[in-house]
């Protein structure tokens, strides 16, 4: 018999107890892997390479106030920016839904091109939307969601705007970090309003990533003063800014997370000991054969590790499977769009369990070594 | 004849090592469990005080919330003298046309910025929610850039202290007093005059009305009326239906705690079980004796049901005391309905503190049952024998 099976007919020698305690620390490790890929996902914005090239520049009082539409021509003016949009969050429910599932924004689309960097029409015709007043430009992920092909109508009704939309899909794009956004003329959405002379935001593309601190401190500085001053930030910023919003979420999910780690380690160390405590006059006889302390040490180390490794194994690998092969957008409609299990937070998850096979096999050792031969040997359960 | 309650008590005490951290463990479970149904009951809370049930609320038709309703000034014009419209000693109409803006403002802790809902009201306003109450310096006054927080919010956000400016683009709000909203959605509010938020913030239009009709009966005329008139677009609501739709808020913690408690549960009932069944193990002689001494198996069988419902809910009582110094501590998360910072508080209420104990009994009897089982099974002779 060598080492390695010695141990592993020791663990798995109480089955039932090696069964549940392989299952809650992969329960335990599930959960885990679910809470941090709840919190990346609320916190972390997909990043895109070209989000630094991008502006947004919203009304400095909040998102929520728009801006005057004359602002244009003197973004326009402004050197270092490539493009400039309006870009104005429409808020509609799609046909008889009651919620915002996906976003739709009013925009140029002649200007709109230059903005969207890393996505391709993959269906359509981008020249087709700029001349059709009523066409918009679909995400291909709402495309698939809604089994939606191009020439087909999309009915809005507006919760932010007094009016509804009735839109005809001119092209499909896909490629870029949220392919489920819809996009419009925003004539048609003045038109709709009676021309209210507004915009939501401005969307900006500038040359470099290096201009667009320079491009940012100028917009800035173009409205300081006038009725209505702007703050332009970075994309990125803007989403980090979205990200604050969540408030105390965040503290709330990290509190959980740290709860089921204590819990885990509760549950493993308190089987460690229970399994090793069985063993106690086994253990003394090793001992009394000339085994050294190290190498039972080592016995308790690998059977704790080799418990934790393989629940979180299996919890780890099920939750990635799980996650990975649900549609969780349409679950929640729209919430939450991607929740993927990173190699990251699955490492995170095994390093955690690496540990806890560790920390369990403390308090066993230390029972184990302070025991005397003769003690042991004395051992009735 | 069943074992004593003693037995059990005992076994538990000498036993401590053991069950220490099975109890832990369930302690953990039921306080995240607690804590976070109190988080939902905060949330539910703060909708179901807020509003009277004499008030009707005026939106427009196809918006969700009052932050993206529009109401013109022909429409107040026209509601104001409608005939269901109640009136006060003056022979004026109780009716209060508000504006709701959004101004993102700085957090106290320097961790970014957050929107708040800025609602512009009338003095009919103030006295249509009753709730509100000023507990520090004074109401605003008309045509000033005055503005008077929420105790919650004045928490949450800096330069929200009696004497400090709120920036709202070009124009500076003082904020002159703080009110108290007793837990309702008023507690995530600014409020200011409306006339002078419509010419800061350049609203031409209205986002809401809120009327009081004369009666119930004149209630449901008044809505039927406002539902029925093409021409104004307009959607009449109770006030209380309206914020008790807003609790929709609630259902996804409600759903974490849901997927929370049952996932930490299958984790805490095999950790329990792997107790019971080691407990089991190591009594078997003892379980053998008792079995002569004449109790039946299935008095075993649930004289070990009880040890492990009794080990649970001392966890679970444990998990309760945890969660309590959480009581009214308020926290805050965007309302994706207003899309403002809503402030609410955890609520542990008796009532969540049953359920959290009721649950620890459960995952208890659970992890229990199936060594309770075995205890109850063996065969008499082996377990006298056995060391």
């Amino acid at each position: 018999m060598t080492r390695l099976t010695f141990i592993a007919k020791n663990s798995l020698r109480n089955g039932r107890r090696a069964l549940l305690t392989v299952s809650s620390v992969a329960v335990s490790c599930a959960l885990l892997v679910t809470l941090l890929t709840l919190q990346r996902e609320l916190t972390v914005p997909p990043e895109s390479e070209a989000a630094s090239l991008r502006i947004i520049a919203r009304n400095k009082v909040s998102l929520a106030q728009p801006l005057p539409a004359k602002q244009l021509a003197t973004i326009e003016k402004i050197p270092g920016v490539v493009a400039v949009t309006p870009f104005t969050f429409f808020g509609g429910n799609f046909r008889d839904e009651t919620v915002t599932s996906f976003p739709q924004f009013a925009v140029d689309p002649a200007r709109f091109r230059e903005l969207l960097v890393e996505g391709k029409i993959i269906d359509g015709d981008y020249v087709e939307w700029v001349k059709d007043r009523t066409g918009c430009l679909v995400g291909a992920d709402t495309v698939k969601r809604y089994g939606l092909k191009i020439g087909d109508r999309m009915r809005f009704t507006g919760t932010l705007y007094p009016c509804d939309l009735d839109l005809r899909i001119s092209a499909v794009f896909q490629g870029t970090v949220d392919d489920r956004g819809l996009f419009f003329h925003h004539k048609l959405l003045d038109e709709a309003t009676g021309d209210l002379g507004t915009v939501g935001t401005w969307y900006l593309r500038v040359a470099s990533a290096e201009a667009a601190n320079d491009v940012i401190s100028r917009v800035n500085a173009a409205f300081a003063n006038s009725s209505a001053e702007v703050r332009a930030e970075t994309e990125r910023a803007f989403q980090m800014g979205f990200v604050s919003m969540w408030g105390n979420v965040k503290i709330l999910i990290t509190s959980i997370s740290s709860v089921v780690v204590f819990t885990l380690i509760l549950v493993t160390v308190s089987t460690m000991s229970m399994a090793i405590r069985e063993r106690f006059r086994e253990l003394a006889i090793l001992k009394a054969l000339g085994f050294q302390r190290r190498e039972i040490f080592s016995f308790i180390l690998a059977e704790s590790f080799g418990l934790a490794c393989l629940g979180a194994g299996i919890g780890i690998g099920g939750a990635w499977s799980f996650w990975t092969f649900i549609d969780l957008q349409s679950l929640t409609r729209g919430f939450l769009p991607y929740f993927e299990v990173t190699p990251r937070i699955m490492a995170t998850g095994a390093t955690i369990a690496a540990l806890l096979g560790i920390i369990a096999s403390i308090a066993p050792s230390i029972a184990v070594g302070r025991m005397s031969v003769v003690d042991g040997l004395k051992t009735l359960d | 004849m069943a074992l004593p309650i003693q037995y059990n008590l005992r076994n538990v005490v000498v036993r401590w090592r053991a069950t220490l951290s099975t109890i832990l463990g369930i302690a953990l479970v039921v306080s995240v469990f607690v804590l976070l149904l109190a988080l939902a009951r905060g949330i539910e809370a703060s909708s179901a005080n807020t509003g009277d049930p004499r008030n009707i609320l005026v939106v427009r038709r196809g918006s969700q919330a009052e932050s993206g309703s529009l109401v013109s000034r022909e429409h107040f014009r026209t509601l104001r003298y409608f005939d269901e419209v109640a009136r006060n000693e003056q022979a004026e109409p109780i009716i209060s046309a508000e504006v709701v803006v959004i101004v993102s403002a700085p957090r106290i802790d320097g961790t970014g910025e957050a929107n708040t809902l800025v609602r512009g009201v009338t003095p009919r306003g103030i006295e249509l929610r009753p709730q509100v109450e000023l507990i520090a310096g004074r109401w605003f006054q008309p045509g000033q850039r005055e503005v008077v927080v929420s105790r919650r919010l004045a928490a949450r956000f800096a330069g929200f202290e009696i004497g400090g400016t709120i920036k709202a683009g070009q124009a500076n709000l003082i904020v002159v007093g703080h009110f108290d909203a007793k837990g309702s959605a008023f507690d995530s509010e600014a409020w200011m005059d409306a006339d002078e938020t419509r010419a800061i913030f350049d609203r031409e239009m209205y986002s809401s009305l809120l009327v009081r009709p004369r009666g119930p009966e004149a209630a449901t005329q008044l809505m039927k009326r406002i539902e029925d008139d093409k021409r104004l677009s307009l959607r009449a609501e109770l006030e209380v239906d309206y914020y008790s739709k807003q609790t929709m808020t609630a259902t996804p913690i409600k759903i974490l705690a849901g997927i929370m408690g049952l996932a930490m549960s299958v984790g805490a009932v095999f950790a329990a079980m792997n107790t019971m069944y080691a407990s089991v193990a190591s009594r078997t002689r003892e379980i053998g004796t008792l079995r002569v001494l004449g109790f039946s198996r299935s008095a075993i069988l649930f004289s070990f049901l009880i040890e492990g419902a009794l080990v649970a809910a001392i966890g679970g009582a444990i998990g309760c005391l945890m969660a309590i110094p959480m009581n009214g501590y308020s926290t805050g998360t965007i309302d994706f309905q207003s899309f403002a910072e809503t402030v609410f508080e955890f609520r542990v209420t008796p009532p969540l503190m049953l359920q959290g104990i009721s649950f620890a009994v459960a995952i208890g009897l659970l992890g229990s049952f199936l060594p309770a089982l075995r205890a109850s099974r063996l065969p008499v002779i082996a377990a006298l024998k056995s060391l």
